[in-house]
């Protein structure tokens, strides 16, 4: 019960469906519908289990007064208010969509408040970070240390410049040579690697259907 | 410690300094040079330029708000030019958080303060059209203007909500939301956003399932844009366009070429190229952000080689290459 | 007002993330706890209004015809929350196993036709047609056999010796490092367009002193 089922589940819902894509019979199409019908379902539980780790992590370290554990009710007060505003104050679950949805500009609920204005703002901004981190890096590691790294280095040169209008200033050939590095070598070194990949996905994807793989089954009610 | 040792040993907040002043200072300065659309936007382009009010169109918001800088506005331009050639288009989601990245380009492209904006007509607004059993673009615009309905000065066109847009949102699973709506739409999602039934929606009646759909756009800032490829082009050879981050758009040159995905975005670039075709030809009034962008993106790519550059004189001229190991910070 | 108490907050959060690049400091602490609780806040409330609500909850209360079949969903979606109690965790399992066997039964054909016999099919491409340009001809050259010589490099079953596996792992390489060059350009172009869209913010939508 509690591994050879699931892992029959995974057995025969994998070959079924395998089966279903070779041979679209009116009943494996109507089982189809109703597994993509209820996936979505299914799926959205698992968010319970995103909450939980957080709250029993958070919760700890206010209890137990660890390092910064201030910090941890920043998580834990959005984690629950926000739902409960939106609920509460749904003026619109669409970020920023105050007027299209019937609301008012004027009038923006807490949720939406804290979407647009605390939420978009630092995540773009701690994304932006990167900028500057590429750029001391640049000075710091980009090396030409051997031909292989020269070559490396001359192509993103060449594609920086490709990219940006300037670069046509500086030498017409940039773009046409930034495009077709793109469109050449970085695709046929690309192809490579996603096939790589392909068969690894493939490959998986066989291992759980047929029960090698069984690392998802985690260490719970072992 | 030699000159090039104490310059690579620089504190490097003098280079966090040195960037933010080149993506600064060229805002002021800006050298209004021209971007020249590459054939990988131009034929998203022209795909679109050929949809009419009889065809439909996907838009996922496949993006976080970290990577929005890149995605919102090849999403916004993408929007822009399918709300003015009247073709409905259905709007998804990928993620919880990119659900309201539609939502704030929706709002960005119905908002009368940006001067240059389509006018939003809600579900509740036209309901007596509706029950006059108006169903087509045509009629739908007639008889609202016929209601004395006027177009406000700045305002492109009407966009009716159900017939021209039709806000899903997000969805757990996606890729398997992509598969379901192969069959039938309504089935993953029974409502819009806003709770409106997908059932009642003109738009809605006439695409009932992805092999309705005349092209699906995703802008992602993650590999979400490639279940589009596994479960929509190659389930029902739906037809895919790519609006990617600069990171993930040298991978997916595979896919432009295998023929795929009709063409991509790329970054900045990519969404000012679109920018740039929409205002050549009368889309829009303005340059949009990633334009005036890619104007200050100029500077600091030169900066980046410059540091490239010296950063290597440096290491060679100080011989670091060598028996000389490069001490201090790092 | 509120728009405008909006732009404040969002600028003060996105300066004191960027202080962060001189000193580690409390508000970058601040910013950092808040985004995860906000987004996964903003999750739960999505994902109810998106799902629960019009898929699970309304057409129960409604009483639609067949709703009651969503009730195997709804409790397989429930046994998530055993995981948390660890003597019948292990039922947790069960709603996983359904997503994912099926989920790979689904993707394993559209994987196998999107990932690898396309791309296999597309690196046959013919390296010339009558009147095809010198550099689209050299591409499709590099393009074919940089894509072999670089599977080749990937290839670690033989040694890479001899004219074959030798030469085609070392042109491999080089065509590799061409393609991260490009990658490496890239990403720069993308980090850089990350701090110009949040100086747009700053100097645009806040200070107003940009278009």
């Amino acid at each position: 019960m509690k591994r050879s089922v699931p892992l029959a589940i995974v057995m025969v819902g994998g070959i079924l469906f395998m089966i279903q894509y070779f041979i679209p019979h009116q009943h494996s199409q109507t089982l189809f519908e109703y597994y993509t019908e209820w996936a979505p379902i299914v799926g959205a539980f698992a968010l319970v289990l995103g909450v939980g780790s957080l709250t029993r992590l958070h919760s700890h370290k206010i209890k137990r007064k660890a390092k910064n554990w201030q910090y941890s009710y920043a998580v834990l007060i959005p984690l629950y208010s926000i739902p409960f505003f939106a609920l509460v104050m749904p003026q619109s679950l669409g970020g920023g969509m105050m007027q299209t949805m019937g609301g008012d500009r004027l009038t923006m609920g807490v949720f939406d408040f804290a979407y647009m204005n605390i939420q978009v703002p630092i995540q773009a901004t701690m994304f932006s970070l990167l900028a500057f981190y590429i750029a001391s890096a640049a000075f710091r590691a980009f090396r030409a240390k051997s031909a292989l790294a020269t070559v490396l280095l001359l192509s993103a040169v060449i594609v920086m410049l490709g990219q940006v209008p300037i670069g046509e200033l500086l030498g017409k050939w940039f773009p046409k040579v930034g495009l077709w590095i793109l469109r050449y070598p970085n695709l046929g070194a690309k192809r490579a690697i996603s096939l790589g990949v392909g068969f690894g996905v493939l490959a998986t994807q066989l291992k759980i259907i047929f029960g090698v793989e069984r690392n998802w089954l985690g260490g719970a009610g072992e | 410690m030699s000159i090039w040792e104490k310059m690579l040993n620089v504190d490097r907040r003098w280079i966090f300094l040195l960037i933010g002043i080149a993506c600064v200072v060229p805002f002021f300065t800006p050298l209004g040079l021209p971007i020249l659309p590459s054939q990988e936007v131009i034929s998203i382009y022209d795909y679109i330029e050929d949809l009419s009010t009889d065809n439909a169109m996907f838009v996922g918001f496949d993006f976080d708000p970290g990577t929005a800088a890149e995605n919102m506005p090849m999403g916004v331009a993408v929007l822009r030019h399918a709300f003015a050639r009247n073709v409905p288009v259905f709007i998804t989601a990928y993620t919880p958080l990119g659900q309201g990245m539609a939502g704030m380009a929706i709002d960005e492209l119905t908002n009368p303060a940006t001067g240059d904006y389509f006018e939003y007509v809600n579900w509740d607004a036209w309901a007596e059209i509706r029950d006059q059993g108006f169903t087509e673009r045509a009629d739908i615009e007639e008889a609202w203007l016929a209601a004395g309905n006027t177009l406000p000065e700045n305002a492109r066109g009407w966009i009716f909500e159900g017939r021209d847009i039709a806000f899903l949102g997000y969805l757990p699973y996606f890729h398997l939301v992509i598969l379901g709506m192969s069959s039938s739409i309504v089935s993953q999602f029974p409502t819009d956003v806003g709770g409106t039934p997908l059932e009642e929606m003109p738009m809605y009646q006439d695409h009932k399932s992805l092999r309705d759909i005349d092209l699906a756009v995703t802008t992602a800032g993650s590999s979400a844009c490639v279940a589009w490829i596994t479960y929509g082009r190659e389930k029902i050879g739906l037809p895919i366009a790519f609006g990617v981050t600069a990171v993930m758009a040298t991978d997916y040159y595979i896919y432009i070429q295998s023929g795929q995905i009709i063409g991509q975005m790329g970054g900045l670039r990519g969404a000012a190229e679109y920018e740039t075709l929409l205002l050549d030809n009368d889309y829009c009034k303005n340059p949009g952000k990633a334009y005036i962008g890619m104007d200050v993106q100029n500077i600091a790519h030169l900066l980046i080689i410059f540091l490239v550059v010296l950063g290597n004189i440096a290491f060679f001229a100080g011989g670091f290459n060598k028996k000389t190991k490069l001490k201090g910070r790092r | 007002m509120t728009e405008t108490i909006g732009l404040w907050v969002g600028a003060i959060f996105t300066i004191g993330i960027y202080s962060f690049l001189y000193k580690e400091n409390p508000l970058y602490r601040l910013a950092e706890h808040l985004v995860v609780g906000i987004s996964t806040g903003f999750g739960i409330a999505i994902t109810y209004t998106q799902v629960l609500r019009p898929k699970l909850i309304e057409p129960l209360a409604n009483g639609e015809q067949g709703a009651w079949l969503l009730l195997i969903p709804a409790i397989l979606g429930l046994l998530y929350i055993t995981r948390f109690f660890p003597s019948v965790g292990w039922l947790s399992r069960y709603p996983m196993a359904f997503l994912m066997g099926a989920g790979m039964g689904v993707g394993f054909p559209l994987s196998m036709k999107s990932l690898v016999l396309r791309q296999l099919e597309a690196s046959l491409t013919p390296l010339y047609e009558t009147g095809m340009a010198w550099d689209i001809v050299l591409g499709n050259i590099v393009l074919v056999l940089g894509t072999l010589a670089a599977l080749i490099y990937f290839f670690f079953s033989k040694p890479h010796k001899g004219p074959f596996f030798g030469t085609g792992s070392k042109i491999g390489i080089w065509v590799i490092m061409v393609g991260f060059g490009a990658t490496f350009g890239f990403t720069v172009m993308g980090r850089i367009s990350l701090l110009i869209g949040r100086i747009q913010f700053l100097l645009g939508d806040w200070l107003h002193i940009i278009k």
